[in-house]
């Protein structure tokens, strides 16, 4: 960003590589993550198909993997194709999550600028943050049965605390500075909360977003191991019952892609959205 | 009766039920500033010169004592009272021109437009036309800080409460910011209490300027700067300001000496 009066702000290569951090993607840094990939992949070639000195049965060669992905994206898994198992895991997430932060994010702001209510809540929170969410799934299941119900209530709870404690503490932590800023110029007690108090939050909430997806989309795998009829979750579960080992590892590779791709959609949003974030 | 008046004001921080230990900030704080007067606090950091605008601002309260203003009684923030923050405290979702707007807009201002043309006429005045859509990150800490005058001018303040508002900029960026407010002055003639621990700044803005001891904050002495207007910079060299000047930094090195024991030598060395 060309800055206004010449004094140039921009933050030197050397400060940056120094300073490191994910903020600092240079090009050699995408050359590095290039090469780790490259890396990995050569390794795997190797020692399953040139050298052939890890047995197939337990990590089979890219090429094989590629083929049987083509296979199962023609022909589907146990009577779905492979789309609509992807999207089957995607939806489940998609609505365990956007319920989640639906009612998370009202009641951190209400823990956030209530004392009260963050006295009230903070026992329960607090007791909660040490329970694996995977681990509430047999709960769950007994609650709700095997269903739809009980695997969007573990994706609900599993980013629910991470949405609500960070956005608590965003709404506590907006600066003095800016609330007596707007108090002085006449905002009230409404409009401090819309024009400042929540804008200020917003970077605090994005972070829990951000970890309240990526723990979501991790747990709605791990609810499909436990009796599901489709998804990606349940292929895995499934082909490894079979020995279909391919399978097993077209789906873990699946998991991981898309949730790469998903982080860096919500990052893309977060760049829009809180865009003065990390800039002075 | 003068138009700002503050009367025997103590301030005791931490009477408010929250634990830690009680300081007495202030203590038996009188002053008065007359409509249009630039009056000036000076004194060393932590003197509660900060906490005075505080009261005045009504973000406190004061623990004894009256401020009254225009005869009536301070109960809160007021648009009329502006602050100006050491910080320039802009809200950084917001750009230049939204900034700008804040005011009239949480106050539901019945006429909009009117409010832009005078956001556009003060931003020109301070040198920001054409950053209107510029994000507070994209501007230096001079133009940040002009536009946080510029958002609280939009009010039409009676009076300006300005916090050190130009100690985080560089010198010459200072020297600038301090003629600008001047020439607003001029132009809007508002109350000013200016708080500054520099010496020449008082000077040069003030036409009175009042010394606080170190904390407790007591009132010391007050001085009257009888330089004419309109001042330049050149008035920064009259033997006029420069008496005044060493009277001024003396005051405070006794005041510095009192608590620290700081050599005598050493600001002899300074004010030559």
């Amino acid at each position: 960003m060309p800055s206004a009066n010449g004094s140039d702000k921009e933050i030197q290569p050397m400060t940056r590589s120094i300073i490191g951090g994910a903020a600092a993607f240079s090009n050699s840094t995408y050359f590095y993550s290039a090469l780790s990939v490259s890396m990995l992949f050569l390794i795997w070639i190797g020692t399953t198909q040139w050298l052939a000195v890890v047995s197939t049965k337990l990590l089979p060669s890219p090429v094989s993997l590629f083929n049987e992905f083509l296979v199962i994206s023609r022909s589907g898994y146990a009577g779905t194709t492979l789309l609509g198992n992807i999207l089957a895991s995607f939806f489940r997430m998609v609505l365990g999550f956007t319920l989640s932060a639906a009612v998370a994010i009202p009641v951190g702001i209400a823990m956030g600028m209530s004392g009260k209510v963050r006295g009230f809540l903070a026992p329960i929170f607090n007791g909660l943050r040490p329970v694996p969410s995977i681990g509430l799934i047999p709960l769950m299941v007994l609650w709700f049965g095997i269903g739809q119900t009980s695997k969007v209530a573990v994706i609900f709870l599993a980013s629910f605390l991470f949405v609500v404690l960070n956005t608590a503490e965003g709404v506590r932590s907006v600066p003095v500075g800016l609330m007596r800023a707007a108090a002085n110029l006449g905002a009230g007690r409404v409009q401090m909360f819309w024009r400042v108090v929540l804008p200020a939050s917003l970077p605090a909430i994005f972070t829990g977003l951000k970890t309240g997806l990526a723990v979501s989309w991790a747990v709605v795998v791990a609810a499909e191991l436990l009796g599901a009829q489709r998804g990606l979750g349940f292929m895995i579960e499934d082909a490894a019952t079979f020995y279909r080992i391919k399978v097993v590892y077209i789906g873990l590779i699946l998991i991981g892609l898309i949730g790469i791709a998903m982080t860096a959609a919500i990052n893309a949003l977060e760049r829009r959205i809180v865009h003065w974030v990390g800039k002075s | 009766m003068a138009y700002l008046e503050i009367s025997g004001v103590d301030k005791v921080f931490g009477t408010d039920g929250k634990p830690g230990q009680k300081v007495l900030a202030l203590e038996g704080i009188n002053f008065a500033v007359e409509q249009g007067e630039i009056y000036a606090l000076l004194g060393p950091s932590g003197c509660g010169k900060s906490t005075i605008l505080e009261i005045v601002a009504g973000f406190e309260r004061p623990t004894r004592g009256t401020v009254l203003f225009d005869g009536a009684r301070i109960t809160g923030p007021e648009p009329e009272r502006a602050m100006v923050f050491q910080q320039p405290n802009l809200f950084p979702w917001l750009t230049v021109i939204d900034n700008v707007m804040f005011g009239p807009r949480v106050q539901g201002q019945s006429d909009m437009r009117a409010a832009a043309k005078r956001a556009g006429h003060l931003l020109e005045i301070c040198g920001l036309g054409g950053f209107e859509k510029r994000y507070p990150y994209q501007l230096s800490g001079g133009m940040r800080q002009r536009v946080a005058i510029v958002r609280v001018l939009m009010n039409n303040p009676r009076v300006l409460l300005m916090d050190e508002p130009f100690g985080a900029l560089d010198a010459l960026t200072r020297l600038t910011m301090q003629e600008l407010l001047l020439a607003i002055w001029g132009e809007l003639k508002p109350t000013i209490i200016f708080v500054t621990h520099d010496v020449d700044e008082a000077l040069f803005l003030a036409d009175r300027v009042g010394v606080m001891s170190r904390r407790p904050g007591r009132m010391k002495r007050e001085v009257g700067v009888e330089i004419g207007r309109p001042r330049d910079v050149d008035v920064m060299i009259t033997p006029k300001f420069t008496a005044l000047k060493s009277m001024l930094i003396h005051e405070l090195r006794n005041e510095a000496q009192a608590t620290d024991g700081a050599p005598q030598d050493h600001t002899k060395i300074l004010t030559g």
